[in-house]
C-alpha cells in the first residue's frame, strides 16, 4: 500500500473537475478583456479617411499634414455644443412611444405626453426612438455600455476589485480629455464609475430599493438650476424612481403611475427652460436634449435578462437648434403613427450600442477606444442640421442632402477605422481575442469599403457636379454599414450568445468525474475488504438518508427561490438529519443531550442565516423583506450594545480553554505545543484587536493606529509561520508510527490551530461565535456517528459512513451562510480584504477575500475531517489499523469530494437549463462562480489535507 | 385466530379487531372534515385565510374524539382507569405540542409575535396527530414509546394504528415545507399552512396504509396458523 495510490484519485478529480469547469466557463460565462487603450485627436492622421483631397469641402489650400493640429475639430465636425442627458432607469419602451403603437392601451403609457407632444409638433428635430439594449441588463453594465459602446459580459477581465471604476476608454473620459465639462447628478453609480471625472457631481445613494424619492428630488434640486448655468457641457442626471417604483411595486401600480407623471412635470419645465433660452446667442442655442433608459423592465419590474421587455429601452432626442437636415429616408427606420389626439408621431430604432460613439461624432471628440457602434444616422441628423454647411460652398455642386450624405460617409469612415483598429487590437492583447476566420470576413468587408469609398473619391474629385455621386454614397454608406454591422454581429456571438456546445461538453464531464468520484469509493471500499476480509455491508438506511439528503440539495437548485433560500434549504436537512439522530438516540437511550445540543445549535445556525438573509434584502429587490423585529428588539435592550461587544471575547476565551484543555490532555510534547500556544497567542492578539476596535473604551489614537494594522499581520505572520513549521516537520521530521491514530488527532488538531486564528480575525466579531459553533457542531456530528455502533461494536469499523460525512458538509454549508455571506457579488465581505491593510494589492487582498468568504465552509472543515474517521478507530486496536486507518480518510475524503461535486453538477445544469432565464445574471451566474470556486478550492484543499495527513505507508 | 387473540392479550391487551379500527380512523378522519366543515360554514374562513382559527377548530372537534377513542384501547386496563387514560391524553397534548413546536422551529419555522398562535395551534393539531393517541394507550411505558418511535417495530394492530399515522403526519409536514421558499406569492405558501395541509394529507394516507397493512399482518397470522 503505497502513499500515492491512496492519494492518485483526488488530483486526477481535480484535473477532472478544472478541466470541465474551464471548458463550461469558456462557454457560459462570457469574457471581455479590457484594454488599456485610449483614442487620441491625433491618432485620425492613421486613418485613411483623412486624406487632405477628402476635404473638397473644406478650405483646398490648406497644407494636409498640419490639418490634424490646426484644424479646429478632431475626429469630426462638431454638431452641437451641449448636450443633457437625462437617464431614467428602467424606461420601458412603452412608457415614451403612444399607445397606439401597441395592440393595448395600458394604464401606465401616454404618461409622458411632453414627448409626444415634441414629436409631432417638431417632428424634424425631435424623435423618439426604441433603443435595443444589449443583456445583461443591469444598471452597471448598461451605464458601462452606454460610456464605452462595448458589450460588457458579466465578468470583465481586468475589472478592478471592489470598486467597478471603468477603466476602458469611454465617452466620460474623452469629453474631459477634450476639454469638455460634464456635471453629473443623481445615482452614485456613475460616481464608482467615475470617480475623478466630473466637474461637479450630486450623487444620491441609489442603495435603497424602498426609496423612491431621494434620488429624483436630489436630481430635480439641481437639474433646473443647472440649466441656467454655463459651466458644464455636458450634463448628466440619472433617475431612478421608476426602477425602484418596479422593484417594489411593478410597473401596473399607482407609484409607478405618480413617478412617470412627475417626471412629465419636470421634462415640461426642461424643455420650456431650453426652449426659452435657445435663441441665436442664448445659452441653449445649439443644445441637444435626450431622454433614455438604461434598460427596459419586466412588468414585475424585473431586468438583467435579455427578454425583449427588457431590452427595449428609449431615448427621446430633441435639437433645440432651428435648422435640421433632412436625410434620405432609406437610413431611416421611422415607423409612424397616429397618437390618441390624431398627431402623426414617428418612432425609430436604435441600437443602445451605437450611442456613445454617435454623441462622440455630434460633439467632435474621438470616438471611444472599444467602441463598436455605428454612428446612428438619425440620431446624428438631429444634430447635424446645425453643422455649418456652407450652403455657398457646398451649394454650388451638391443639394443639402447630398452634403449631408458626404459628410456622414466621412464619419462612418473614421468609424468603422476606429472599430477595425479596436477588433485587430483586441484580437492582438487580449486574453481570448476572435477567431482568424470570423477576422477574415469583416476584413474583406472593410478592404472592400476602403477600396470603394478611394475610387468614389477620386470621382468626386474629378467630376466637380457632384449631383450623380448621391447614388454612390448611398453605395458606400451601406458597404460600411455592413462592415460595422458584421462586427457589432460578431461581438455579440462573442460577448452575449453562449456556447451550447462547449456547456454541453463541459457538463458531461462534470458527469463523468461523478462516475470517476463514485468509483474511487468503491475501490477503496474493495481494497479495504480485500486486506482485512470484511464484508460490505451494503446498502443502509444511512447511506440512503445520505444519498437522499444530497440528492434534495442538488434538485433544489433548479428552481431560484431554493437558490436564494439555500441557507435555510440547508440547514432545513441537516435538522432533518439531527432529528433522525434523536431517534437513534432514544433509541440507544445514549448521547440524548449531545443531539439536543446539535438541534440547538441548528437553532442558532438558522437564526444568524435568517439575519444574512435580512442583509441581503437589503441590497437585492428580490426577497420580501423578512420581520425584522429581532434587531429591532435587539436595539431596544438597554445593555445590549455591551453584550454585543462581550460575547465574540467570552467566544474567544471558551476556544483557548478548549485549546489548553486539549493540549494537556495529550501526551503529545514539543513542536505540537509549539504551535498551540503559537494559536492560544494569537487569540488573545484577535482580543486586543476588537477591544481596541471598540468605540467604548477610548485608547490613544496611535495606540488604536497599532492595533488596526499590526495585530492582524502578527497574526497573519503567526499563522504563516506555524504552518511553515508544519510543513517542514513533514517534510524533515522523524515519523515514530508509535500510535498512528493519535498522531492524526494532533496533527488536525494543530492544523486546525494554525488556521483558525486567520479566518477567525477575517471573519470579524462574529468569528470567533462561528468557530466556536462549528466546534460545537463537529463534536455533535462526531458523538451521533458513534451512536449507530453502539450495538455492532466494532465489526463495521473499516467503512467510513456516509451520513456524518454528508453531515459535515452539509454544516459546512451552513456555516457559510450563518457567517454572512451568500451566493452573490454583494455578498463578498469586502472589508474583510483590508483587515491588516490599508492600501490594496490584488493578489493580497484576493487572497484575504478568499480566506474569508471559504474559511469557514471550505478550509476548516476540510482540514478537520479526520476527526470523523479517528473517532471509529478506538486506540485498542491500533496495531492492525494503520493503513486501514489512512484508507478510511480517504474514503472519507472521496466521500466529502462527492457530497460537495454533486450540487455543483447540479448547479450547472440549472444554469444550462436556465440560460435564458430573467435572473440569470443576476442570481444564477453569481451561485454558478461561487460553487465553481467553491469546488475548486474544496479539491485542492483535499488534495493538500490527504497529501499532509496520510504519511508513507509500509506495505 | 384465537391464538393470535391470546398472543395479543399476553403482550399489549387490548384486542382490537380490523373493522373496529377501520370505524376508529374513520371517525377521526370524518371529525378532520367535520372540522373543515365548521370553519367553513359556521365561521366562513379556511385555513388559508384563518390558519390559527382553523387549526383551533380542528383541535376543538377533534382532540376529544381522539383521546376518548383511543383510551379505550389503553394496554394496562388493570393498574389503568378509563379516566385516567383519559387524563395521560390531556396532559399529552401540551407535552407533545412542544415538542412538535421545538421540531418545527429547529427546521426553521418562523418565530414572532405574529407566528405565535400559528404555531402554538399548529403544533396542539400535530400532537393530536402523532404523540396523544400513544400517550392514551401507552403512557409512560417507555419500551413502547421507544419501540414505535425510535426503532418503528409495530406489532399489533393498535400499534399499527398509532404508529403509522404518526410518523405519515410528520413526513407529510416535512415535504409540506418545501414549497414555502418558491416565489409563487400564493396565500397558501404561508407558514404553516401548506405544512398542515401536508400533514393532514400524509395523516390520512398513513391512517389507510395502517389498516391495509395491518390487515395483511392478519392474513399472514392466518396463514402461519
Amino acid at each position: 500500500m503505497r502513499k500515492w495510490s491512496l492519494l492518485w484519485p483526488f488530483w486526477a478529480i481535480l484535473a477532472i473537475h478544472g478541466v470541465a469547469i474551464l471548458i463550461f466557463v469558456k462557454g457560459f460565462l462570457l469574457t471581455r478583456t479590457e484594454l488599456p487603450y485610449f483614442s487620441h485627436c491625433s491618432d485620425v492622421s492613421q486613418s485613411p479617411c483623412f486624406t487632405p483631397d477628402s476635404f473638397f469641402h473644406s478650405n483646398p489650400s490648406v497644407p494636409s499634414p498640419s490639418y490634424a493640429t490646426n484644424f479646429s475639430r478632431c475626429w469630426t465636425n462638431p454638431a452641437v455644443n451641449r448636450i443633457i442627458i437625462i437617464v431614467f432607469d428602467a424606461l420601458r419602451f412603452d412608457f415614451v412611444a403612444p399607445s397606439s403603437f401597441f395592440e393595448e392601451s395600458k394604464p401606465w403609457m401616454d404618461k409622458l405626453r411632453v414627448l409626444h407632444k415634441m414629436a409631432s409638433e417638431r417632428a424634424s428635430s425631435a424623435k423618439i426612438f426604441k433603443a435595443i439594449a444589449d443583456p445583461p441588463t443591469t444598471s452597471l453594465q448598461r451605464l458601462k455600455g452606454i460610456t464605452t459602446g462595448g458589450l460588457p459580459t458579466f465578468i470583465d477581465v481586468g475589472n478592478s476589485f471592489g470598486a467597478p471604476a471603468i477603466i476602458e476608454d469611454n465617452l466620460i473620459h474623452q469629453l474631459v480629455q477634450n476639454g469638455k465639462r460634464v456635471v453629473m447628478m443623481g445615482d452614485d453609480t456613475w460616481m464608482q464609475l467615475f470617480p475623478n471625472h466630473f466637474q461637479k457631481a450630486f450623487p444620491y445613494p441609489s442603495f435603497n430599493v424602498k426609496d423612491l424619492h431621494t434620488v429624483d428630488n436630489g436630481c430635480i434640486e439641481h437639474l433646473l438650476p443647472s440649466l441656467y448655468e454655463d459651466d458644464w457641457d455636458v450634463l448628466i442626471a440619472h433617475f431612478l424612481g421608476v426602477d425602484h417604483a418596479g422593484h417594489i411595486f411593478g410597473v401596473d401600480s399607482s407609484p409607478m403611475f405618480e413617478k412617470l407623471e412627475q417626471y412629465n412635470t419636470i421634462l415640461e419645465k426642461v424643455v420650456d427652460v431650453l426652449e426659452s433660452q435657445s435663441e441665436t446667442g442664448g445659452l441653449h442655442e445649439n443644445t441637444l436634449l435626450l431622454v433614455m433608459g438604461d434598460h427596459g423592465q419586466t412588468l414585475n419590474g424585473d431586468h438583467g435578462g435579455g427578454s425583449a421587455e427588457e431590452v427595449e429601452t428609449s431615448l427621446f432626442a430633441m435639437s433645440f437648434n432651428k435648422l435640421s437636415a433632412s436625410i434620405p429616408s432609406e437610413f431611416g427606420t421611422s415607423s409612424c403613427q397616429l397618437d390618441s389626439q390624431g398627431r402623426e408621431i414617428c418612432t425609430s430604432s436604435i441600437q443602445q450600442l451605437d450611442f456613445p460613439v454617435t454623441l462622440s461624432a455630434l460633439l467632435g471628440i474621438p470616438f471611444p477606444y472599444g467602441s463598436i457602434g455605428r454612428v446612428n444616422p438619425e440620431l446624428y441628423a438631429l444634430g447635424a442640421g446645425s453643422m455649418k454647411l456652407d450652403g455657398t460652398k457646398v451649394g454650388s455642386y451638391l443639394n443639402q442632402s447630398g452634403g449631408w450624405m458626404q459628410n456622414y460617409v466621412n464619419v462612418l469612415c473614421v468609424n468603422s477605422w476606429q472599430v477595425k483598429r479596436y477588433i485587430d487590437n483586441y484580437t492582438a492583447s487580449s486574453v481570448i481575442g476572435f477567431s482568424d476566420e470570423d477576422l477574415l470576413h469583416t476584413r474583406s468587408l472593410y478592404d472592400d469599403a476602403m477600396e470603394s469609398w478611394s475610387h468614389i473619391r477620386k470621382g468626386l474629385l474629378s467630376n466637380d457636379d457632384g449631383s450623380d455621386n448621391i447614388p454612390s454614397l448611398k453605395r458606400q454608406i451601406d458597404a460600411y454599414s455592413n462592415f460595422l454591422a458584421s462586427v457589432a454581429e460578431l461581438a455579440r456571438s462573442k460577448w452575449t450568445e453562449f456556447n451550447l456546445k462547449m456547456m454541453t461538453l463541459g457538463f458531461s464531464l462534470m458527469l463523468a468525474s461523478l462516475f470517476v468520484h463514485f468509483l474511487a469509493i468503491k475501490r477503496i471500499s474493495k481494497l479495504c475488504s480485500s486486506s482485512f476480509a470484511n464484508e460490505d455491508c451494503g446498502t443502509t438506511f444511512e447511506l440512503m438518508l445520505s444519498c437522499f439528503l444530497v440528492a434534495i440539495r442538488a434538485c433544489s437548485f433548479l428552481s431560484n427561490s431554493f437558490i436564494l433560500e439555500e441557507g435555510k434549504a440547508t440547514s432545513f436537512l441537516l435538522a432533518t438529519s439531527g432529528i433522525i439522530m434523536l431517534r437513534y438516540s432514544i433509541a440507544e437511550r445514549k448521547h440524548f443531550l449531545k443531539v439536543v445540543i446539535f438541534l440547538l445549535l441548528m437553532i442558532y445556525c438558522r437564526f444568524t442565516i435568517e439575519v444574512g438573509l435580512l442583509k441581503q434584502a437589503d441590497t437585492s429587490a428580490f426577497l420580501k423583506v423578512y420581520p425584522s423585529w429581532v434587531l429591532e428588539i435587539a436595539s431596544l435592550l438597554p445593555g445590549w450594545t455591551y453584550v454585543t461587544e462581550a460575547v465574540p471575547i467570552i467566544a474567544l476565551i471558551l476556544l483557548v480553554q478548549l485549546l489548553l484543555k486539549n493540549v494537556s490532555g495529550s501526551q503529545s510534547k514539543g513542536m505540537w505545543q509549539f504551535v498551540v500556544y503559537g494559536t492560544i497567542f494569537c487569540y488573545i492578539l484577535t482580543g486586543v484587536h476588537w477591544a481596541l476596535e471598540n468605540d467604548m473604551l477610548h485608547f490613544v489614537p496611535a495606540v488604536e493606529g497599532i492595533g488596526k494594522n499590526c495585530l492582524p499581520r502578527i497574526i497573519y505572520a503567526i499563522g504563516l509561520g506555524q504552518l511553515s513549521l508544519l510543513l517542514f516537520r513533514q517534510l524533515f521530521g522523524e515519523d515514530k508510527p508509535l500510535n498512528c491514530r493519535k498522531t492524526l488527532v494532533t496533527k488536525t488538531v494543530t492544523m486546525l490551530a494554525a488556521c483558525s486564528p486567520t479566518v477567525i480575525i477575517l471573519a470579524g466579531k462574529q468569528g470567533s461565535l462561528v468557530a466556536l459553533a462549528s466546534v460545537l457542531g463537529g463534536y455533535c456530528i462526531i458523538s451521533m456517528d458513534n451512536l449507530r455502533h453502539g450495538g455492532d461494536g466494532n465489526d463495521r469499523v473499516l467503512t467510513v459512513d456516509s451520513l456524518p460525512v454528508t453531515q459535515w458538509s452539509l454544516f459546512a454549508i451552513c456555516l457559510f451562510f450563518s457567517s454572512g455571506h451568500w451566493c452573490a457579488f454583494d455578498g463578498l465581505r469586502y472589508a474583510a480584504a483590508f483587515i491588516g491593510f490599508d492600501e490594496f494589492v490584488l493578489v493580497r487582498q484576493a487572497v484575504l477575500l478568499m480566506i474569508d468568504t471559504f474559511g469557514f465552509s471550505i478550509i476548516l472543515p476540510i482540514f478537520g475531517l479526520p476527526f470523523i474517521v479517528a473517532n471509529k478507530y478506538s486506540s485498542t486496536q491500533a496495531a492492525k489499523v494503520e493503513s486501514s486507518l489512512f484508507m478510511g480518510l480517504s474514503q472519507a475524503y472521496l466521500m466529502y469530494g462527492l457530497v460537495t461535486a454533486v450540487p455543483v453538477t447540479a448547479t450547472i445544469l440549472c444554469v444550462i437549463l436556465q440560460r435564458r432565464h430573467l435572473m440569470v445574471w443576476g442570481l444564477f451566474a453569481p451561485k454558478f462562480v461561487f460553487d465553481v470556486v467553491a469546488l475548486i478550492l474544496t479539491d485542492v484543499c483535499i488534495c493538500l489535507a490527504t497529501l499532509y495527513y496520510v504519511p508513507h505507508l509500509s506495505s | 385466530m384465537e391464538m393470535e387473540k391470546k398472543e395479543m392479550a399476553s403482550t399489549s391487551s387490548t384486542p382490537i379487531s380490523i373493522p373496529e379500527a377501520f370505524f376508529l380512523h374513520l371517525i377521526s378522519a370524518l371529525a378532520l372534515a367535520l372540522a373543515f366543515w365548521i370553519a367553513h360554514y359556521i365561521f366562513s374562513t379556511h385555513l388559508i385565510s384563518d390558519p390559527s382559527l382553523t387549526l383551533f377548530l380542528i383541535l376543538v372537534v377533534q382532540s376529544p374524539i381522539v383521546i376518548l377513542l383511543y383510551s379505550r384501547y389503553r394496554t394496562d386496563r388493570h393498574q389503568c382507569s378509563y379516566f385516567k387514560a383519559v387524563a395521560r391524553g390531556l396532559l399529552g397534548l401540551p407535552a407533545g405540542a412542544i415538542i412538535n413546536a421545538f421540531g418545527a422551529i429547529v427546521l426553521g419555522a418562523p418565530i414572532g409575535a405574529q407566528y405565535f398562535l400559528k404555531t402554538l395551534n399548529w403544533s396542539l393539531v400535530m400532537s393530536l396527530f402523532n404523540i396523544v393517541p400513544s400517550a392514551c394507550v401507552f403512557g409512560s411505558s417507555w419500551i413502547d414509546w421507544q419501540r414505535l418511535f425510535a426503532y418503528t417495530k409495530p406489532i399489533g394492530t393498535i400499534d399499527h394504528m398509532i404508529c403509522i399515522p404518526a410518523h405519515g403526519a410528520i413526513i407529510g409536514a416535512w415535504f409540506g415545507a418545501w414549497p414555502m421558499p418558491l416565489d409563487w406569492e400564493r396565500p397558501w405558501q404561508e407558514w404553516p399552512i401548506c405544512v398542515t395541509y401536508g400533514a393532514i394529507l400524509g395523516y390520512s394516507i398513513a391512517m389507510a396504509a395502517s389498516l391495509v397493512l395491518s390487515h395483511q399482518r392478519g392474513l399472514q397470522h392466518v396463514k402461519r396458523d
